[in-house]
């Protein structure tokens, strides 16, 4: 059984999934077509949208949690500063997009450096702890800098507009999402099946080991709050250009709980998994739970949905939603396995 | 004899953790292509010695001469842990340290990470560059892995694997950079008396392929008798006696450090 296992496990990584990722994101870019139609309901575009959105943020954490080993809670906080960030360039500054876009990534990454620094001194809790303060400071900031954030009234931004004259609509933009989305996907697939992959992945299994084989630590932690970070504020200028509103209170602890569940539920150190997470913690309530009788009319009936699938999955699946699928294999399996024994007695 | 002959020399090395000596003015030296031990009671600070050598612990006092792979002499004291390994020496550890959740050549590929050039960049683009590199690599590691006998099960994850095959792993993971010098913790700790005699064939003929020395920690007497050339025993963090295994056999003060002193 151990052999098989193994077997099964050995088959699905030898492929790359490139392809699979992409004909996601064609199925993805037919969804503002159905809407058209009106075979879609207009506001659940806008939900898979958010939910793309946080899957590209949450891609980010899987990194950082799941390969690296670290932890953080500022995830909020920077994903808020990119939209921030890309609300008061292209609005106030009037700069291109693609200006915006390098600013608000960059900006952010290079405080998430900082973090990184944190993360050298202090591990675990402490460090969760210590990446909640800064997102807080952030936050904090948003309310207090009026001048460039106008407070608690927050910020208003437009669909982009790419290269100077492509002004995008709501579609537009919605593509925009996928494509981004599915470019990240491909980008970390590729690095973490890289030496810097394993290399994160040594450091978070045997920091003695990582250092024996020539993993400098101080190097690979930072480069992992870079990438994590970059990810957050690239969601948060994405998010920015699609929801075009943004205000203090979007960006508080609950949400980087909410994208932790993500990649809990969903699967840790798995794309496709981080996928499922996002779309099981943001897509679910909103577009199931609210549309059913009694259950849609209790206030906050998405905590009580997560909390218990948080507890449901951390008990039969450790690893994610996602392992499920070895379950149906292995189901498949044995199926196939008692057909075989019967027609052999018969 | 010649002040080069030798790959590793250790001198006056001390550290204290609190009160206690670990390592007390240690010195001793290993020659080239030697397969030299480290023998001692339980808690006399074996690992400790390795950890001082391998820069994982600062000594108090010493210094560690290290003849690296261009030939020169260089003291190690005072390198960090990651720069050990571009001199030419790997080590392994008492509990092996591998990675549960990558398949057996990805464990066997950390070893060679220094090899590894391309840029972030390139990595994040598989450009040509980082393809051409993790497939020389990956070669390198496929044959690694056919010589330890350990091919059939390359794509499988570590998790799960057979005590002595962890070992085995572990143990082609040091050998991807053709070192001077493999440090070995303990190897055949935990070994059935097959797998044992199987691991002191692997370490010779290691030690003929690459041309290399090697240095380690047993309890296994049998086991160091039978494969080193020499013996370093010591007890409490002092050197008790250097020689051939049938010296350290016959040394009365080695006899006392693990048996106790006969009836007064």
């Amino acid at each position: 059984m151990e052999k098989r296992e193994n077997k099964l496990i050995q088959v699905y990584k030898s492929k790359k999934p490139y392809s699979d990722y992409i004909l996601f994101g064609i199925l993805l870019i037919i969804l503002p077509i159905l809407v058209d139609f009106g075979l879609i309901k207009y506001s659940y575009l806008t939900t898979i949208a958010s939910i793309l959105i946080f899957s590209i943020v949450a891609l980010g954490l899987n990194l950082l949690v799941g390969y690296s080993g670290l932890i953080s809670l500022g995830t909020a906080g920077f994903m808020g500063l990119g939209t921030y960030l890309a609300a008061y360039i292209t609005k106030d500054l009037n700069l291109p997009f693609e200006i915006s876009l390098l600013i608000s990534v960059l900006v952010p990454m290079v405080i998430g450096i900082l973090t990184g620094l944190v993360s050298l001194r202090i591990e675990g809790y402490y460090l969760a702890i210590a990446t909640l303060a800064i997102s807080e400071i952030l936050r904090k900031g948003f309310v207090e800098f009026e001048v460039v954030t106008n407070g608690f009234s927050g910020k208003q931004a437009s669909y982009p507009t790419l290269l100077g004259f492509l002004e995008l609509g709501r579609n537009g933009s919605f593509i925009m999402i996928v494509v981004f989305l599915i470019g990240i996907m491909i980008l970390t697939y590729n690095l973490i099946n890289s030496y810097t992959g394993r290399a994160l992945s040594t450091m978070r299994g045997s920091e003695a080991a990582a250092q024996a084989m020539g993993i400098n630590i101080f190097k690979y932690r930072l480069l992992a709050f870079a990438v994590a970070v970059a990810y957050s504020a690239l969601g948060g200028v994405l998010y920015m250009h699609f929801v075009k509103y943004t205000y203090p209170n979007a960006w508080t602890l609950t949400l980087s709980l909410n994208i932790l569940a993500v990649i809990i539920i969903g699967g840790i150190r798995s794309i496709p998994g981080t996928i499922l997470g996002a779309f099981v913690v943001f897509g679910v309530p909103d577009l199931i739970l609210k549309r059913l009788p009694i259950i849609g009319d209790i206030d906050g009936a998405a905590y009580i949905f997560n909390g218990v699938l948080i507890i449901i999955i951390i008990l039969f699946y450790p690893l994610g939603l996602i392992h499920i699928r070895n379950d149906l294999k292995k189901i498949k399996f044995k199926l196939r396995k008692r057909k075989e024994s019967y027609s052999e007695q018969s | 004899m010649n002040n080069h002959d030798f790959i590793l020399k250790i001198e006056d090395l001390s550290i204290a953790f609190g009160g206690l000596k670990a390592v007390d003015s240690l010195s001793f030296e290993i020659k080239e292509k030697e397969i030299f031990g480290l023998i001692g009671p339980n808690g006399a600070g074996k690992t400790t010695v390795f950890n001082c050598i391998t820069q994982f612990y600062k000594p108090d006092r010493g210094k560690v001469f290290f003849k690296n792979k261009d030939g020169q002499v260089e003291d190690l004291v005072g390198k960090r842990p990651h720069e050990i390994i571009s001199k030419g020496l790997v080590r392994t550890f008492q509990n092996i340290e591998l990675i549960r959740e990558l398949s057996v050549i990805d464990n066997v590929l950390v070893g060679s990470h220094i090899e590894f050039k391309a840029s972030l960049l390139s990595q994040l683009f598989r450009l040509p560059k980082a393809r051409r590199e993790e497939r020389d690599l990956r070669k390198k590691a496929e044959e690694v892995l056919k010589y330890m006998g350990l091919y059939h099960i390359k794509d499988q994850l570590v998790a799960g694997q057979p005590y002595g095959i962890l070992k085995k792993i572990e143990l082609a993971r040091t050998l991807m950079l053709n070192p001077k010098l493999i440090i070995l913790d303990e190897p055949a700790a935990g070994l059935n008396d097959t797998e044992t005699i199987e691991l002191m064939e692997i370490v010779k003929e290691i030690r003929e392929r690459l041309n290399t020395t090697i240095l380690l920690v047993e309890h296994d007497m049998k086991f160091v008798n039978n494969l080193c050339d020499r013996i370093c025993a010591i007890s409490f963090g002092k050197l008790l006696a250097i020689g051939s295994p049938e010296e350290i056999q016959a040394n009365e003060e080695v006899q006392i450090a693990y048996l106790g002193k006969g009836d007064e």
